[in-house]
């Protein structure tokens, strides 16, 4: 059954990837870049992976603003909760592995180890901060994930536990896997681009069934309009403290990749600014869209690195984003990936959309599907056309 | 053991953050616009109180008015062009702080490109560049002439609000913008005034104590997050809340590190959290307060 089902699915996946520019072909493509980047130059390689941890930074961190409408600016406090947690980690603990399974693989489990260290660490973290912050709205939740975050770059510099390092942050040393002959290092550009890719694929997998649930489903009711969502029965403050949770763990997750690709668990990811870079790339890509922020953190990592080949523009590249942030919002709120889909509805017309498996839907089909607060009036919501997110329903 | 020194210093500290969260309360109170860059115009206001002194005259309080009125300026055309077209957004809010956020970046970037990323310092002005000894301590006199000028501002600012007729067209906008509008207040001019006053007054801060410390691109990120931790203390649109959570934040920081060695710095914000948590309009209410 299982064989004959298997076999079904791959067929099923190949006439879908034949058919047209649908998701399953997107996915092959996407598949066989991820492989053939591992054999680009090194430096290329790290960019990549670095890009494909801001890329779950800011997907963790539009869990929460794309989905419940809930703007953290503190979201860099669960970036330094797993970064620190498997800093700490591999800093005092390491030895004790090493006596418990042997020195030769213990980079590895104590890689591992360090990483769900992180896990939890951030999730016990973002319990009682998500519980209450999800008090606060709007700005009042915007300023109180700000003051949580500063609160936590505070503690992390002046570290009164003894166990940050205060500003110098915690040195990552990943270590070497001895396999009788064989050593492999964790830290290399390669191996870890595959390790990142493999969980950065992993977790946006996990999201997206999260937000294709029914629970991602009662999300988007309570972003559309959180009174309407009360009053059909939904605990709105419960859904977004869980979203918060959710959100925050992801964040951890790319925080655990961070600390192993910058070598140090710096106390500057606890900073606003290193929040605001989720913001960033989240705006530019799209914030309604479930690949915006992936797509804005791509934008975001290469026009940088495109800035710096030019010596005289490479300290001012702060100021292109500035720009290109507010122009996003003002003029064309869709981003990157509302832009994508317009230029696609350009170039093939608009019968492709909703086509076979519903890839992607329309950028403005949806505008139908604009929902109005009760107690809002009907403002001309300028630029601001809530969109589907190509859900597959 | 706390000196008058201390004291003075905490005083003058709250005197700058006075000028810049009250600036950044005003226009939450009228606008309901959390202007990210206030900080941005601060430091605006610095350095170009700096850039007049040393290129065009040789005069503090010129430079100072100068400084201000060109933030004002800045801050007027940031509104007139940019924020001014989010207001009728069904969730304006936090497009409203994302935009303000872009110019947060353009402002420190383009001060550092006409600027350079080095500190720049003056020195008071003459008349009041000489030290003052109380009570076994000693420090600038300027220091006085800083606190003095922010209960100034505060003062005229208060019968501005509460006595004037353009004061009450902004606290009636403030309370009801819709009825104001029907009643004939013309809401979106109202609005760039307000946001050109915050400015200007944030503008004057950077420029009144651009003697006080060391002029950086830095400046506006480091004093817009205690700036807000000022303004959630106070309550978002109070005067007088503003003085006094400015006056707070700056004590602490000054006499802070004398009691606790070490967290001293995360006391603000925990302030901010816990003021947010039990009481989100501030420990001060609205605006005239």
């Amino acid at each position: 059954m299982s064989a004959t089902g298997i076999g079904g699915r791959v067929s099923q996946f190949g006439s879908a990837v034949a058919e047209g520019w649908t998701r399953e072909r997107f996915g092959l493509i996407g598949a066989v870049a991820l492989v053939l980047i591992t054999f680009g130059p090194p430096f290329q390689v790290y960019l990549f992976t670095d890009f494909l941890v801001v890329a779950l930074f800011a997907l963790g961190f539009n869990l929460l603003y794309g989905y419940t409408g809930l703007l953290s600016f503190g979201h860099g406090l669960f970036y330094a909760g797993g970064a620190y947690g498997i800093a700490i980690v591999l800093r005092d603990l390491g030895p004790i592995i090493a006596d418990i399974v042997g020195a030769g693989i213990s980079p590895l489990v104590t890689f591992v180890v360090g990483g769900v260290v992180g896990l939890v660490l951030v999730v016990v973290v973002a319990v009682p901060v998500g519980w209450l912050s999800v008090r606060l709205e709007e700005i009042y939740f915007a300023l109180i994930t700000l003051a949580f975050g500063m609160l936590g770059y505070s503690l992390i510099i002046q570290d009164p536990a003894g166990l940050t390092n205060g500003t110098d942050g915690v040195i990552v040393l990943l270590g070497t896997v001895d396999l009788g002959g064989t050593s492999i290092r964790i830290g290399g550009r390669r191996l870890y681009y595959v390790i990142s890719a493999v969980t950065v694929v992993a977790a946006t997998y996990g999201v997206w069934r999260v937000v294709n649930s029914p629970f991602g489903t009662v999300c988007k009711a309570i972003r559309e309009s959180p009174d309407r969502a009360g009053a059909l029965g939904i605990n709105v403050r419960h859904h977004r403290w869980m979203t918060f949770i959710i959100s925050a763990a992801i964040v951890g997750i790319a925080g655990v990749l961070r600390a192993g690709l910058a070598s140090v668990a710096s106390p500057g990811l606890t900073h606003w600014s290193t929040s605001a870079i989720a913001v960033i790339a989240t705006v530019i890509g799209g914030a309604t869209y479930f690949y915006g922020p992936i797509v804005g953190a791509f934008i975001f990592l290469y026009i940088r690195w495109a800035i710096s080949r030019f010596p005289t523009l490479e300290a001012y590249w702060e100021l292109f984003f500035g720009v290109l942030l507010i122009a996003v919002v003002l003029f064309f709120k869709q981003g990157a990936v509302g832009g994508l889909y317009l230029l696609r509805d350009r170039l093939f017309g608009e019968g492709d959309i909703g086509g076979a498996n519903g890839g992607g839907g329309g950028a403005f089909d949806a505008g139908s599907q604009v929902t109005t607060p009760p107690d809002e009036e009907a403002k001309s919501s300028n630029g601001d056309v809530r969109t589907d997110r190509g859900d597959n329903s | 053991m706390i000196g008058i020194a201390d004291v003075v210093i905490g005083l003058s500290l709250g005197s700058r953050l006075f000028l810049i969260a009250v600036g950044l309360s005003l226009i939450f109170g009228v606008l309901g616009v959390l202007n990210f860059a206030h900080g941005g115009f601060y430091m605006l206001g610095a350095y170009v109180t700096l850039a007049v002194i040393s290129n065009v005259i040789d005069n503090f309080w010129i430079a100072a008015v100068v400084g201000a009125l060109a933030v004002g300026v800045v801050g007027a055309a940031i509104e007139f062009s940019a924020i001014r077209r989010l207001y009728d957004r069904v969730d304006s809010d936090l497009d409203q702080l994302i935009v303000t956020f872009g110019f947060v970046l353009v402002i420190h970037e383009t001060v550092r490109f006409i600027w350079g990323s080095g500190s720049y310092s003056i020195d008071p002005p003459d008349v009041f560049n000489f030290s003052v000894s109380l009570g076994g301590s000693t420090f600038n006199a300027y220091r006085l002439v800083a606190i003095g000028l922010a209960v100034a501002v505060l003062v005229g600012l208060w019968l501005f609000i509460t006595r004037t007729y353009f004061g009450s067209l902004v606290r009636g906008t403030s309370s009801d913008r819709e009825m104001a509008a029907m009643l004939g207040v013309d809401v979106p001019r109202l609005y760039t005034g307000v946001f050109f006053l915050g400015s200007v007054l944030a503008g004057l801060g950077g420029a009144l104590s651009a003697p006080l410390q060391a002029t950086s691109p830095a400046l506006g990120d480091q004093v817009i997050i205690t700036a807000f931790i000022v303004v959630v203390i106070g309550g978002f649109g109070s005067i007088s809340g503003a003085f006094v959570g400015a006056m707070l934040i700056g004590m602490m920081q000054s006499l802070g590190p004398q009691f606790i060695s070490s967290g001293s710095i995360a006391i603000p914000f925990l302030a901010m959290v816990i003021v947010l948590l039990l009481r989100p309009e501030g420990l001060f209410g609205g605006i005239g307060e």
